[in-house]
């Protein structure tokens, strides 16, 4: 975990004149989202007399977001604001990647191990972590939720792999 | 009158419901069993197990425990949410009161005076009066959503899509305003949360909008997996930035004498009072209601207080009067939702899925057709109310061991617990890594500054409003002047304009954000 104090300032990497990173950059994003949502609705049918088309509500609702989003952005030059926050690596990367894990294995090698590995990825997240008290935890929470999504809540997962089964 | 007796008779006579159960090893002896009591208890007790864990609010609460509910019958299922719901704010208080983090934003005021009752060796009371207090307002809220219910179904038939538009849009301008931080930033998260429920096929035309032709996307976004990451695992990679062992001053004294004293009851009574109505209406107003109930039911109670310097010092008034308000509002919030088809907040919108899952459509025409659904809901509300104090109450031992869990261990058994309960949605890997993303989306919003709440509940608002825009256009023949024409629709803009305006007046703007910045202090 990086011990940064909150108010390193990061600020360098913006221009002088913009007084509140945070909402600069947040407007910034948001009119990248908006222009992305204005490309990808770009090919659906507009208004066609005064019926609307697929297209009418995501293009009004991403001109909204635009609109808001350079005001926000206007705001972040305009008033001074809070700096750009310190944002940690490890604990998403890892949180991140246990997810990701889970989600690419949970099918070929079914739950127990799927859970148990995503578990241990996502505990890499801390440098607190201790690795035989989280072996343990692991290894219990996969046992109780083997039990309880297949056999007390009935939902259809598969806990083994499929290589073994067949 | 007696119209509301029969409903509410209704409503108890589903909740009370036995199913004879007689396996065959008893040789035909048939045991009843209260399957919806059962149901609601359950659910009771695990949202109080989620919701008391740090750093878990009632929606990620709600959102986590979702697909448990999913094999149920519709109205066990929607019991059983009910229960989670009530279990999961009484979590929240639990670790207000004992540990100083307040779980969601409503019970962020508790920590003020709960947390130093806890410190004075007065948990017991602290807890034992924010659950008696959130019984009483939820017997007031249920007695009330009976009366209201049937009425304002009975308005919403009146209802076009012109006026359906304006309301929605009257509740998300209640929900910017009662955010916390910029209005603009708020409008924003709700326009983006608009344009978010856009992915996905077309209502009318059933053309692919913004999916880039990946099958998953074709449905749209999944709410729950939205809300899941936004709340779920945004939340988890938050609380890591501070370390994982965090500032945690549990409170280490044993909690000894549950029972508040006679004088404790006497003090808090006319708090409870006060909470819950306060709490009664604000809850009613589409936007958010429980928060700001919490805040001015704390504030309230400060100014009529002889002695205010007592706040923040460990008054029992201070615990006692926003729990109950906040408890109130959050059943309240059921009566736009339940008539009105419009989920007021970011728990209702869960709720709503939870209903199109089980091909509910929240609405008056529910309230006609499945008179049973909505009744005996509302019946569950007002039992959740009741396990709480009988069976949490005598578990607040267990609750506190729960506390010392430390987060290392806490938190990969919650992205993972997440993480199946989203597959098991859809049996759909796709879900589970689109929760992921949006669990980063949620941290970058929470860095900067953007409130993850407005967002969902554009999400959940989206397409209603576009198909009752859509609507109100076709038969007006494309003039947009019909939502100020239209007498009914015209009133309700007008109190949106009216309210945007009032927000962004300077006087009030800093009335508002004192309340905030008290609650932070």
């Amino acid at each position: 975990m990086s011990d940064t104090p909150s108010h390193r300032p990061v600020e360098s990497m913006l221009p002088k004149w913009v007084r509140g990173p945070q909402d600069f950059v947040g407007g910034v994003a948001l009119i990248a989202i908006a222009l992305f949502a204005l490309w990808a609705s770009s090919d659906l049918q507009g208004t066609r007399g005064f019926s609307f088309g697929a297209g009418t509500a995501p293009r009004m609702f991403a001109f909204l977001l635009l609109g808001l989003g350079i005001a926000v952005m206007l705001v972040g030059v305009l008033t001074e604001g809070a700096h750009l926050a310190t944002y940690a690596w490890r604990g998403p990367l890892f949180v991140s990647l246990g997810i990701l894990s889970f989600a690419l294995t949970i099918r070929p090698l079914g739950l127990v191990i799927s859970a148990f590995a995503s578990f241990l990825i996502s505990a890499l997240g801390t440098p607190e972590t201790r690795w035989k008290e989280t072996i343990i935890v692991g290894i219990c929470l996969t046992a109780g939720c083997s039990l309880l999504f297949p056999y007390a809540l009935g939902l259809p997962l598969q806990l083994f792999p499929r290589f073994l089964l067949q | 009158m007696a119209d509301l007796f029969s409903n509410l008779g209704l409503g108890f006579s589903v909740v009370f419901q036995f199913v004879s159960w007689s396996p065959s090893w008893l040789g035909g002896f048939a045991i009843p069993i209260p399957v919806n009591i059962l149901l609601c208890l359950l659910g009771a007790l695990v949202g109080t197990l989620v919701g008391v864990l740090p750093g878990i609010g009632t929606i990620a609460t709600v959102a986590m425990l979702l697909p448990i509910t999913f094999g149920l019958p519709p109205i066990g299922a929607l019991i059983m949410l009910a229960g989670i719901y009530y279990g999961a704010q009484y979590g929240g208080s639990t670790t207000s009161i004992l540990v100083n983090i307040p779980g969601e934003a409503g019970s962020v005021v508790t920590t003020l005076d709960g947390f130093q009752m806890a410190k004075q060796g007065r948990a017991g009371p602290a807890l034992a009066i924010a659950a008696i207090g959130s019984f009483f307002a939820g017997c007031v809220a249920t007695v009330l959503i009976a009366v209201l219910g049937a009425p304002l179904t009975k308005l919403a038939l009146a209802f076009g899509p012109a006026e359906y538009f304006s309301l929605m849009v009257l509740g998300l301008i209640f929900a910017v305003v009662l955010a916390k931080g910029s209005i603009l930033k708020a409008i924003a998260m709700i326009v983006f949360g608009l344009l978010l429920s856009m992915v996905g096929s077309d209502i009318e035309t059933g053309a692919s909008r913004m999916a880039f032709n990946i099958p998953e996307l074709a449905d749209g976004l999944g709410f729950a997996t939205v809300a899941m990451g936004v709340f779920g695992f945004a939340e988890i990679i938050r609380n890591l930035d501070a370390g994982a062992e965090m500032d945690r001053q549990l409170v280490q004294e044993k909690v000894t004498g549950l029972m508040p004293t006679k004088k404790d009851m006497i003090d808090s009574a006319p708090a409870i009072a006060r909470g819950t109505i306060l709490g009664s209406i604000l809850g009613i107003l589409p936007g958010g209601g429980a928060v700001i109930a919490s805040f001015a039911a704390y504030t309230l109670e400060k100014k009529v207080s002889k002695n205010p310097s007592r706040f923040g010092r460990g008054a029992i008034e201070g615990v006692a009067a926003p729990e109950s308000a906040n408890n109130a509002a959050a059943q309240t919030s059921f009566i736009p939702l339940l008539t009105l088809g419009i989920p007021p907040n970011a728990v209702m919108a869960l709720m709503v899925g939870a209903m199109t899952i089980h091909g509910i459509v929240p609405g008056p025409q529910v309230m006609q057709k499945q008179p049973e659904l909505v009744w005996g809901m509302i019946a569950s509300m007002w039992v959740g109310n009741l396990m709480l104090i009988i069976i949490n109450l005598p578990m607040v031992g267990i609750w506190v061991r729960l506390l010392r869990v430390p987060y290392r261990l806490l938190f990969p058994s919650i992205v993972v617990f997440c993480a199946i309960g989203i597959y098991s949605l859809n049996n759909a890997p796709t879900d589970v890594m689109l929760a992921g993303a949006f669990g980063l989306v949620g941290y970058w919003l929470i860095k900067h500054d953007f409130e993850p709440a407005p967002l969902l509940l554009g999400m959940v608002l989206g397409p209603l409003m576009e198909e009752n825009l859509r609507r109100a256009l076709l038969i007006s023949r494309g003039d947009w002047s019909v939502f100020v024409t239209r007498p009914l629709s015209a009133a309700l803009m007008a109190v949106a304009a009216a309210l945007l305006v009032l927000a962004v007046l300077p006087a009030l703007r800093k009335k508002r954000d004192e309340v905030f910045v008290e609650s932070e202090n």
